[in-house]
């Protein structure tokens, strides 16, 4: 037997049935133990140690979801803090059809959302078919159609299994409070809140903000994993951003901007800016007719109407090119001719220059040969002789053509171009365009003989008040804005912005001496049109060709009409550009279309800015006054305190006491005007037609009023020659008695363009 | 190295032991359990092994393993369990109630005496390729045919196979111990045996099975006896048997299971990205884990993006939550337990003891290292589980009950004195 060879064969012993089991044991230990094992740990070291970090980004990456969390929009607020732009928060219905797992997942949301969303049926279930992790179903729903999707997801997730599937995104949305208050200055942000136009486009960067994301966990299901895995980098919300406009001035310039619009049947929209003179800032700038913010994508009805008589083929395009009209800030992005509003800066250069002095003559004949070519004179009569103030309140264009020859070329161009005329204001707004100006050694004598009253070349509104404001303001161009300040999320200022000078353009003696002649101009002279009662105005009425032409002569059909002026004349605080474009009325001079609304705007908004009231003794008559509170006493009594007040009494009714008064308690009543006090109910029903106030001058009115009883407020109204050109009641309006109408006046024979 | 007196002595005393067991009568003689509380009494003061009692060692061994291994389980399967089963307890209860009947079958395995074994060894070799042929006769939805359904739990055949061929081998090579070098008795048994259970596993087909019987059968025989160039010559055998059906198209699962193997990281299109999902989320588990690990419980990749965590693929989870450092010390308990019961097994009193209690300790050791090289894209997918960790009532019970039968065999095993 083996067991007996083992004894015998030393050798042999050692191979031995229990030393043989030993070694194999000890090499299958080997094997399993050292190598096998061995072989495991150092697989795995290095799959965790090694390869670790790459393969750990590989699993972060197929584990995480990121999701972004919109930033809110700034808020864009007026001078005072009116909110003018706002974001509102909104959703956003999306959905990872991916995790959908049969189709009667698909048919169930596709149905409840559809019905929620007011979609197709067959285009949301088409979505709910992409092999997707991200497909947007509706943008921007508001709190009602959320709440149904909740609801929604609720039950899909208990019926189906699918809840996670759909879900709901912070989202913002943009409101314009007050739908088409300054416009085109504020501008409108498209579907994903980006800036499209105006300060919205302009500031884009600053409102628009920093989106933030969550990341978080998901399983392999798309559905976050139970465990607290989030890093969440917050959304940082857009600054809010001041604007320098003034809304309520803003809302003035409109309401009269519209109804010179209307009255003189404007073609081509009209333009009114009104400037901070000392520092640049826009107070209000409109662009008539605007477009409501909340809505800026649709067109007005008419213009509607006649893009559907196009052929189908041209009518996308013939939309686009609407739309951006529509969007267009007609006060920097459209050039015009100045004329004779331009006479203003002709003027202030041959000051500046010495060329001129309020005693140099000039003689007009009612036209001007230059080279050979005849201009005429809008008084076809001629002016006569004149001094230099007389030129100016008379808008001569041959004097003109003089005051131009004597400052000469080369210091016109280089005025022209130290008012700003050459490069842009800079203004804060997008699609400012450039002017329109002979090229360095092109202009002629004949050139230079329109140029000085405003003709053959072309600028933006913006630039004419920007020069205009220099001329007022001490010979400062400045660098016009809109944004005043910027502040972020907290309210912490970001950036303050301060009047910027670009240079001076003539000396502050010219620009005193231009006060005073402009001021002379509105006060007595050619553009008493610009009239205020209570405030010293400047100002400069012009009407423009809009096609330029060598000859200047009145048979071209279309003007713009304008005025620019500023207040209080001995020392300017805000200056006014109000341009119509092409006025297709009866009336088409500055002084008839521009004028009026000037006027109507001035009378309301310096008030407003509370800028001092310095009545002359013949104004003082047509001064508003407040009305008292005259109830709740006897009759006798009422009447002594209005009495006192300044104003007439007429009692109504049989009753002891004063029960009611018109115009009621603080309203704006003329010195002198009449107050109504009723004594019991009855009387109160009386009322009076109001007449026709149009045409009159101001004592005519007066006596018509208080004829019916009425009490008139006069607007633009002085002693020289104005005639009422409107009223705020129109006539055959049932009113009570005492009701305060405005009056606007008018110049009635000058139109000294 | 010389052969000293008293090992010699030793040798011859074994044997002498040996034949005393092996006769019939002896057998008979004994009584069915052994009864512990006498042994006790004899020798009672030892802390590790008590005497004729368990082998302490290795019983809480295995106890610290199930205990890490639940908890893994649990860890590995609470998500998949929730979303699959809506309940994330599903797989940790059934698997406590496994447990707590593997543990019974373990309890009552270390108290039977092994020896009865050695008789019904070919008997139970026969019920096992009942069980396959069983198996092959039931209906199958995926044609593949590896579970006898019982009601709350399936039982695995394969399982059931790999101890009986342990068992069968243990029983052959202790009864013609000294005749193990010639070829007949030990190349020509382990040939038929394993060419059977080969076979039979070829048509479920369970690949992974097959291969980890050869090496069991290459095992057992090589402690068995067999001369070592035998083994090389079955080797090239294998290969070449191995490589014929590959070439003729025979292997066509296995080729499919071997496909993307080693590129679960490379994309090359959809389908081939879609095959190696679930390595590809083994290796992201695996490095996610690093050094320290998420820390227990902290898994992403249990989150569904490994399928099925709780059964093969649970290790990658474990390496995930307890890094390198826990995946390792993990991996030494294992080495530990495979040491301690090859050690005991050593010190049986008989051969077929010593056989059997190595070829069940070394079945754990080279599941385990299987296990780990399969979720490391070291060899193809193929299902390996991991012993005490992976979620499966059969595999566990059966698992038990042998460690139950070395507990037996270490009764017998006097580790002390050596």
């Amino acid at each position: 037997m083996e067991n007996n060879s083992n004894i015998r064969n030393n050798k042999k012993a050692a191979k031995g049935p229990n030393q043989r089991l030993r070694q194999r044991t000890a090499i299958l230990i080997i094997m399993i133990l050292i190598i096998g094992f061995g072989a495991a740990i150092a697989r795995l070291g290095f799959l965790t140690i090694v390869q670790g970090s790459s393969l750990q980004e590989a699993a972060v990456g197929q584990q995480l979801k990121d999701t972004t969390i919109p930033a809110k929009r700034g808020t864009i607020y007026d001078a005072n803090g009116k909110v003018l732009a706002e974001s509102a928060s909104v959703w956003q219905v999306v959905m990872s059809p991916i995790y959908f797992e049969n189709d009667e997942q698909r048919r169930a949301a596709a149905e409840g959302l559809s019905e929620i969303l007011e979609l197709d049926y067959d285009n949301v279930y088409e979505k709910t078919t992409q092999e997707s992790y991200y497909v947007v179903v509706k943008r921007k729903i508001e709190v009602e159609a959320r709440d149904k999707v909740l609801e929604l997801i609720d039950k899909l997730s208990t019926d189906y299994d699918c809840g996670s599937v759909v879900q709901l995104l912070d989202d913002y949305k943009r409101y314009y409070p007050k739908n088409d208050l300054a416009s085109c200055v504020i501008g409108f942000t498209g579907s994903d809140e980006q800036g499209l136009e105006g300060v919205e486009f302009q500031y884009d960067e600053y409102l628009s903000g920093t989106p933030g994301r969550i990341i978080t966990a998901k399983n392999a299901r798309g559905t976050d994993m139970p465990f607290q895995y989030e890093q969440s980098v917050e959304a940082e919300d857009g600054n809010n951003i001041y604007l320098t406009i003034d809304e309520t001035v803003q809302s003035i310039c409109e309401k009269y901007m519209k109804q010179g619009i209307a009255d003189n049947n404007v073609l081509n929209r009209g333009v009114c800016i009104a400037m901070d003179v000392n520092t640049g800032a826009i107070i209000a700038m409109v662009t008539v007719d605007g477009y409501n913010l909340n809505d800026p994508f649709t067109l007005p009805k008419e213009t509607q109407k006649e893009i559907k008589k196009l052929p189908q083929d041209e009518q996308t395009q013939a939309k686009n090119e609407a739309l951006s009209a529509m969007w267009r800030n007609k006060a920097i992005t459209d050039t015009y001719m100045p004329g004779s509003v331009f006479k203003i800066c002709t003027a202030s250069m041959a000051l500046e220059e010495g060329r001129v002095n309020d005693n140099t003559s000039f003689n007009c004949t009612g036209s001007m040969t230059v080279s050979d070519k005849t201009i005429h004179c809008h008084e076809l009569g001629g002016h006569g002789s004149q001094n230099f103030v007389q030129a100016i309140c008379n808008s001569c264009n041959p004097a003109f053509i003089q005051i131009g020859q004597l400052v000469g070329m080369n210091k016109f161009n280089q005025y022209y171009q130290g008012f700003g005329f050459s490069q842009k204001t800079g203004i804060d707004l997008p699609g400012e365009a450039e002017d329109t100006f002979w090229a360095e050694g092109t202009m002629t004598d004949v050139d230079l003989a329109v140029a000085s009253f405003g003709q053959n070349f072309s600028i933006t509104p913006i630039q004419m008040i920007t020069a205009v404001s220099a001329v007022a303001n001490g010979g400062y161009v400045l660098e016009p804005y809109v944004v005043s300040k910027i502040t972020d999320a907290e309210g912490n200022v970001i950036k303050n912005v301060e009047r910027t000078v670009k240079r001076q353009a003539i000396s502050e003696a010219t620009s005193d001496k231009m006060n005073e002649i402009l001021g002379y101009n509105t006060a007595t002279a050619g553009a008493t049109a610009g009239y205020v009662a209570g405030y010293k105005i400047a100002g400069k009425t012009g009407t423009s060709e809009k096609i330029g032409s060598e000859t200047i002569s009145h048979f071209s059909e279309d003007y713009i009409a304008s005025f620019c002026g500023y207040a209080p004349a001995d020392d300017p605080q805000i200056a006014m550009l109000v341009f119509f474009d092409t006025p297709s009325g009866d009336a088409y001079y500055g002084s008839q279309v521009a004028s009026p609304v000037f006027i109507n705007i001035m009378s309301e908004v310096l008030p407003y800015l509370e800028i001092k009231t310095e009545y002359t003794e013949s104004e003082l008559e047509y001064v508003d006054v407040s009305a008292g509170d005259y109830t709740g006493i006897s009759v006798s009594e009422a009447e002594e305190a209005a009495k006192a007040d300044g104003f007439t009494t007429t009692v109504k009714g049989s009753g002891d006491k004063v029960i009611s008064q018109i115009p009621a308690v603080s309203a704006k009543v003329p010195t002198g005007g009449n107050i109504v006090l009723y004594t019991d109910d009855t009387s109160r029903d009386e009322t009076v037609m109001v007449p026709n106030l149009v045409g009159y001058s101001p004592s005519e009115v007066n006596s018509i009023a208080s004829t019916y009883g009425l009490n008139v407020s006069f607007s633009g109204a002085s002693d020289t020659g104005v005639v009422s050109t409107s009223q705020d009641i129109s006539s055959g309006t049932t009113v009570s008695p005492g009701t305060v109408i405005t009056v606007s006046f008018s110049s009635s024979a000058t139109f000294n363009d | 190295m010389a052969p000293n007196k008293r090992m010699m002595l030793q040798a011859d005393m074994n044997r002498i032991y040996d034949d005393e067991y092996y006769s019939e009568q002896k057998i008979k003689q004994e009584k069915f359990f052994v009864r512990p509380s006498r042994q006790r009494k004899m020798k009672k003061t030892k802390i590790f092994s008590i005497g004729m009692g368990i082998d302490l060692p290795f019983c809480i061994i295995i106890l610290i393993l199930l205990t890490i291994g639940t908890i893994m389980m649990f860890s590995a399967s609470y998500a998949f369990s929730y979303y699959t089963q809506g309940d994330s307890y599903y797989f940790l209860i059934r698997q406590l109630i496994f447990i707590a009947i593997g543990l019974g079958a373990m309890c009552l395995m270390s108290f039977f005496n092994y020896n009865k074994l050695h008789r019904i060894a070919p008997i139970v070799l026969a019920i096992s390729y009942i069980a396959l042929l069983v198996v092959l006769a039931l209906p199958s939805d995926s044609g593949v045919k590896r579970w006898i359904p019982l009601g709350m739990f399936n039982i695995q055949p394969s399982e059931v196979a790999k101890f009986a061929l342990i068992l069968f081998f243990a029983h052959w090579a202790s009864k013609y111990y000294n005749k193990m070098q010639f070829a007949r008795y030990s190349v020509l048994p382990g040939a038929i045996v394993f060419g059977t259970t080969a076979l039979l596993l070829f048509f479920e087909p369970h690949y992974s099975g097959i291969v980890i019987i050869a090496i069991l059968t290459v095992l057992m025989l090589y402690i068995g006896g067999m001369k070592t160039k035998y083994l090389f010559i079955g080797f090239v055998i294998m290969v070449g048997l191995v490589l014929i059906l590959a070439m003729t198209g025979g292997l066509s699962y296995a080729m499919s299971r071997m496909d993307g193997w080693g590129q679960a990281l490379v994309y090359t299109d959809e389908d081939m990205w879609q095959t190696t999902w679930q390595t590809r989320n083994s290796l992201y588990a695996i490095g996610s884990g690093g050094l320290w690990g998420l820390g227990l419980g902290q898994s992403r990749q249990k989150y569904l993006y490994l399928p099925e965590p709780q059964n093969d693929f649970i290790f990658a989870i474990v390496v995930e939550e307890l890094g390198f450092i826990g995946a390792t010390i993990i991996l030494l308990i294992f080495a530990l337990l495979v040491w301690r019961g090859i050690t005991l097994s050593l010190r049986a009193k008989d051969k077929f003891g010593k056989l059997l209690g190595i070829g069940l300790t070394s079945q754990i050791g080279i599941q385990v290292v299987l296990n780990i090289l399969v979720i490391t894209d070291w060899l193809p997918n193929t299902g390996i589980s991991l012993p005490f960790f992976s979620y499966g009532g059969s595999s566990l019970i059966m698992l038990l009950a042998q460690m139950g039968i070395v507990l037996s065999i270490s009764r017998t095993a006097n580790i002390e004195r050596q």
